[in-house]
């Protein structure tokens, strides 16, 4: 691995670390502007963290060391999952440490550690956010599974950094209009439910019938809180990369050119933050639905990511 | 031929039948009656866009008043008449139905991939331009059936038909670039008349039974 | 040289089983010999399987025997030297772990007993995968099913595990009939019993034979697999044996009927196949993942529920061989060769993470005396170890990376994704579903696993068995703590698992891909190319770990060392008491509704009112069942068919002994013409 790699992936890491607090101030502006808030400014996430990070952690005496280790393996496996997603640049230099199957399991790593803390601190919220955040995530994978390969067909690679960089030589969405049209609508519903976002989960609130990610991270407080926002904000980003650079991949860097670097940086900030305004406004139309309504929702997303595949077939016979 | 590249219109009808086909599934997750009726205008609308665009890129010009008709029926006259229906009989919402959402997502989607298969030895001998929608429209037809079997309300149940009607036009203009206007003239307006003859009905329903429910007609076996 | 090797294993089984026979009335020493000999043999095969793997030419011993057609043949190619390595290592943890666990059994049990029947099943299972001889093979497999047997009704004063006994004996006999009609055909087509003769005979039998056998042979093996839908005795049968023989049966003994399939499939029917025989496989192991999983969910006997997950990885195994077969059949070797490797892999993965968590629970029942998961709780505070343990093994069987499971499934799931490859558009459409089926699988044992370890290990102790658990004694610690880490490095290494695995399907497929399934050096698995997908465990390791460790500096530096404050759970006012936790039960309920129609539950509710007022209730009890849909729907129709059957021919039994003398002088009579 060259000195550029190395660059190119502190590169990604900053930009992951340092964006994503952003991209949740968006949403939240965005959301206060619909509902004619005034709202705080969209970099109050960054000051909250700092805020977050000095405050005393407080630590149930139930917990055993799941419970602190947890945020830092989150931390951890979110941002490594970052890696593997190109931002500004495809093909990433990680490209081939993990395919499309190694990110969903690594996210899947985060999440198992938070479902066991919830349960640690033995308190009764913990264990039903620890619950519902079970049975959301079965529903999840599949359709997750089924849409990115559905995806990952029309690029004939399963690498994400592939995809990408064939799409974007390609012109991707334009080129095959339907599979990537439904595997789209597909990707959009399961990243609002893998990112605890209306109408799955709602993120402002703390009342126990509605709570899920909520109810997981009860008991955290102190910088232990912190990183785990600050994973759950870089899991958002994730999501939204995917939907803008497999979707709309237009402006990405293929080669190495500062000139091409500098532009993919700034479409993408761009696209995120479009990105990032879409979920706001599409969060403000719609209610949370009950929690085995959400089953519908998921089962019209693994249902698209399946007509995705049969209309990629089919166009090909 | 218009100017118009021909793979590119391809994409764009092949995207319509898509979208027509992604509001069938819209409606058969959807509860409540309203959002039912203006899916299926929607639907009609995706509908003429595909017919406008045939006829576009064919040049046969008669589709273009298909097209118009189908706006004007279907997405306009139709839906009002739906809506007047539910509004008259307060039904705003299906409770129960025979088949859960999901499952029925999940056979619809089983559906789709029949009609695929189906289709696809005959897919070959039809046009370049519609490629896609013969099978579209096949499984147009199915969830069509499959919505007025699953359903108990009486309004699901008209709508399943219309579903089923636009899924036939869908094949004519795909398969065989439209019928002879004569016959989409007649078949226009056989399904404005069945729309009103609907609602009529469903009234008597309404007032016989006291809902329309139509599994209470079990009672007229008796 | 590798003679002696195998007669120096056979002498340590052999000590372990007579030995301990001539110390009766020392249960220590007993122990201490059946299960140091038994360690110690576990450790010569784990030599013999990795020379065996490694031998240019099958290693072939030969005893002829008095009897026709027997002969003791034995035979070690790299399949079964695969399968010998495979039950060599997890026998020697579970021959560790044992010599702790058995203490005990000591004055319940004769463990002299134990100890015979224990080396005995090994040194069956070992016999098994090496015979040569279908004869023979059949006397060891049944030698096999009858050591486990016992071994089940350990604890037979218990009527639940006389019942669990008999259960598997009767599924167990049903598997070998159906093995030996298998063999009986090829028998009838060649001959001769030796395997050598099955191997030649591969294209001589017709069509409609092959097909016959091929349905045998899934039925006869399947029902050893566990497959759905013969896999009902195993969630019997499994939690019923002694924890550190469930460890055995469930991660080595079910694997056994993989050796079978293959073997049968590959080896003796081997030449070109239908397409829809690796279909029949796949779609058998996609049901059995499925379903084993979701009735895993529903158990909280932790036994019972690693029982039904061996279902789920069974299926997941035949996922990998089913694809394997598929792309055979359409011959494309190197992806067929792909299918094989990834459900070897499994084999071998689920064996040292299913042993390693029989062994977790079987700790736990050392240190509590339960089974039932709503009796457990804070035992990680109490078993630091043993819950470290357990946790490596849940990670490991939910396929989080970077340990072993991930890199198994990862495999199957390429596989499955090669469909694009295949010339028929059925097949194209329907592997990516069963991919889809596979990730809920796998989100569904993640779910599985986080029930099982939260609500044991985490959170207050709900018993005082639970309350008053101590850690389990050292031996017990090191035949855990050696699966534990053998599952890292299975995950970090496929660079050396693969091309051991490349040995075993080389033979089968024609073709040998360990030298293009890796890139950088071995840094890095890509099955077919790097473009297409690959996948790098060591990296992927060394950044989690160096990104935790930017977690923590980051938290470090943004707010400095800082004090943190323990204080009791917020419980809105209440002390928190184990009462208030989550249950097992709880945690599922969510996926026991969405998944109603395949459990079809019924739940029961009885509420006790208190006189004064109908608010407030006395005591409510309530109850939960889910529905045996296989034993309900097929078994016991089938059971009811023939004791109606039975009993109609009961007529001829008059009691009378001249009437008995009757009957056999018409059979001799009926004989007599019928050969003349």
């Amino acid at each position: 691995m060259s000195a550029i790699d190395f660059l190119l992936i502190i590169l990604q890491m900053l930009l992951v670390v340092g964006l994503s607090p952003l991209i949740v101030g968006v949403i939240r502006r965005v959301k206060a502007h619909q509902q004619c808030r005034y709202g705080a400014s969209v970099f109050q996430p960054y000051s909250d963290l700092a805020k977050l990070f000095r405050k005393e952690p407080v630590i149930s005496t139930t917990a055993s060391w799941i419970f602190p280790a947890t945020p830092y393996i989150l931390f951890s496996s979110t941002l490594a999952a970052s890696l593997l997603v190109p931002t500004i640049i495809a093909p990433m230099p990680l490209n081939f440490a993990g395919n499309i199957i190694a990110l969903v399991y690594l996210l899947a790593l985060g999440t198992f550690f938070l479902m066991l803390a919830g349960l640690d601190a033995g308190s009764a919220f913990g264990g039903m956010g620890s619950s519902r955040e079970a049975i959301v995530a079965s529903l999840t994978e599949p359709a997750l599974i089924l849409s990115l390969f559905a995806l990952a067909l029309t690029a004939g690679s399963a690498n994400i950094s592939a995809i990408v960089y064939k799409t974007a030589i390609l012109q991707g969405i334009v080129l095959d209009p339907p599979p990537h049209l439904m595997a789209l609508v597909a990707l959009f519903i399961i990243s609002l439910a893998e990112t605890g976002r209306v109408p799955v989960d709602n993120p402002a609130t703390h009342l126990e019938l509605t709570m899920i990610h909520e109810a997981m991270i009860l008991e955290y407080s102190g910088r232990y809180l912190a990183l785990v926002e600050w994973a759950a904000g870089m899991k958002l980003m994730i999501f939204l990369t995917l939907l803008a650079n497999i979707f709309a991949p237009w402006g990405i860097a293929t080669t190495l050119s500062p000139s091409a670097l500098g532009l993919g940086l700034v479409v993408f900030v761009g696209k995120v933050v479009g990105l990032a305004v879409v979920v706001g406004v599409f969060e403000c139309m719609f209610a949370k639905l009950r929690l085995f309504r959400v089953t519908e929702l998921l089962g019209a997303a693994f249902i698209l990511s399946l007509l995705a595949l049969v209309f990629f077939y089919i166009l090909r016979v | 031929m218009p100017n118009l590249p021909i793979n590119i219109g391809s994409y764009l009808v092949n995207l319509c039948s898509a979208l027509l086909l992604l509001t069938c599934f819209a409606i058969v997750a959807q509860r409540r009656l309203m959002a039912c009726v203006d899916l299926f205008a929607l639907q009609s609308v995706f509908l003429a866009v595909t017919a406008t665009l045939v006829a576009y890129l064919t040049g046969i010009h008669h589709i273009y008043l298909a097209a118009v008709l189908t706006i004007a029926i279907k997405a306009m006259i139709l839906p009002r008449i739906l809506k007047k229906i539910v509004r008259q009989l307060n039904v705003q919402r299906e409770v129960s139905m025979y088949v859960n959402i999901p499952t029925g997502l999940l056979i619809c989607g089983a559906l789709v991939i029949l009609a695929f298969f189906i289709t696809e030895p005959i897919v070959h001998l039809g046009f370049l331009l519609t490629q896609d929608s013969l099978a579209i429209a096949l499984a147009i037809v199915l969830i069509g059936f499959f919505i007025m079997v699953s359903r108990l309300k009486a309004v699901t149940q008209v709508i399943g038909f219309l579903v089923i009607e636009n899924g036939l036009f869908l094949a004519a203009t795909a398969a065989a670039y439209g019928m002879p206007l004569i016959v989409e003239l007649g078949i226009f307006f056989d399904v404005l008349v069945a729309g009103l003859i609907v609602g009529i009905y469903t009234h008597q329903i309404q007032e016989a039974f006291g809902s329309v429910d139509t599994s209470r007609m079990k009672a007229l076996k008796e | 040289m590798t003679i002696l090797l195998f007669l120096a294993l056979l002498l340590a089984y052999a000590c372990g089983m007579v030995l301990p026979l001539c110390f009766p009335g020392r249960p220590h020493i007993q122990n201490v010999i059946a299960h140091g000999s038994a360690a110690v043999a576990g450790g010569l095969g784990i030599v013999l399987g990795l020379v065996g793997l490694f031998a240019s030419e099958p290693l072939v011993w030969f005893l002829p025997s008095s009897i026709p057609l027997l002969t003791f043949s034995l035979r070690l190619d790299s399949l079964s030297a695969f399968f010998v390595l495979t039950i060599s290592l997890v026998g020697l943890a579970v021959s560790v772990f044992a010599s702790g666990y058995v203490r005990e059994f000591y004055g319940r049990i004769p463990v002299s007993l134990l100890g015979f029947l224990y080396n005995g099943f090994i040194l069956s299972m070992l016999l098994v995968v090496t015979a040569d001889n279908a004869f023979f093979f059949l006397i060891v497999w049944e030698l096999m099913s009858l050591l486990s047997y016992f071994l089940v009704v350990s604890e037979h004063e218990k009527p639940d595990v006389r019942f669990a006994g008999l259960f598997y004996l009767i599924m167990t006999h049903v598997g070998t009939a159906f093995i030996l009609m298998t063999f009986l055909m090829f028998y009838q087509e060649t001959g001769s019993f030796a395997f050598e003769s099955f191997r030649n005979a591969d294209q001589s039998l017709p069509e409609g034979l092959r097909t016959l056998v091929f349905w045998t042979a899934l039925i006869g093996f399947g029902t050893k697999a566990g497959i759905v839908p013969l896999h009902v005795w195993l969630p019997y049968a499994h939690p019923a044996a002694p924890s550190h023989v469930s460890a055995l049966m469930s991660g080595v003994m079910i694997k056994t009927a993989i050796y079978g399939l293959l073997r049968m499939y590959f080896d003796f029917l081997g030449g070109p196949f239908p397409w829809w025989w690796g279909f029949v496989v796949l779609l058998v192991g996609t049901v059995s993942a499925v379903l084993g999983v979701m009735y895993a969910l529903m158990e909280h006997d932790l036994k019972s529920l690693l029982a039904f997950h061996s279902v789920e990885n069974i299926g997941i195994i035949l996922m990998g061989i089913g694809t394997g077969m598929v792309f055979y059949a359409y011959d494309l070797p190197h992806l067929a060769a792909l299918g094989i490797i990834a459900g070897l892999y499994h084999t071998l993965n689920h064996a040292v993470f299913k042993a390693l968590l029989f062994m977790g629970a079987g700790s736990l029942l050392y240190a509590t005396h339960t089974r039932n998961m709503e009796e457990y709780g804070g035992l990680l505070r109490r078993m630091p170890w043993t819950g470290l343990f357990f946790l490596i093994g849940a990670i490991s069987i939910s396929a989080l990376p970077p340990t072993n499971g991930f890199v198994s499934e990862w495999l199957v799931f390429q596989g499955l994704f090669l469909s694009l490859e295949l010339p028929s558009l059925f097949l194209k459409l329907m592997l990516p579903i069963a991919g889809a089926l596979l990730a809920l699988t796998g989100a569904l044992a993640l779910a599985c696993f986080v029930k099982a370890f939260g609500i044991s290990f985490l959170a207050l102790p709900r018993s005082s068995h639970a309350r008053k658990a101590l850690e389990v004694p050292v031996p017990m610690r090191v035949g855990m703590g050696f699966l534990a880490g053998l599952c890292l490095v299975l995950g970090l290494g496929p660079a050396v698992v693969v091309p051991l695995l490349d040995r075993v399907s080389e033979p089968f497929v024609g073709i040998s891909i360990a030298g293009r399934v890796f890139e950088m050096g071995g840094w890095t698995l890509a099955p077919v190319s790097g473009e297409f997908s690959s996948l790098s465990t060591p990296v992927l390791a060394i950044v989690l770990a160096g990104l935790t460790g930017l977690g923590w500096g980051l938290a470090y530096v943004l707010g400095g060392k800082g004090k943190t404050r323990f204080y009791k759970t917020w419980g809105c006012g209440l002390n928190v008491t184990a009462r208030m936790e989550y249950t097992a039960t709880g945690f599922v309920q969510p996926i026991k509704r969405v998944f109603s129609t395949i459990y079809q539950p019924t739940v029961k509710l009885e509420t006790e009112f208190l006189e004064e007022s109908h608010y407030f209730a006395k005591r409510r009890h309530f109850e939960f069942s889910i529905e045996p849909i296989f034993l309900k729907y097929l078994y016991h129709p089938i059971l009811e068919f023939f004791s109606t059957l039975a009993d109609r021919s009961r007529v001829i039994q008059g009691g009378n002994l001249s009437l008995y003398l009757a009957y056999i002088f018409g059979t001799l009579v009926f004989l007599l013409m019928v050969m003349g």
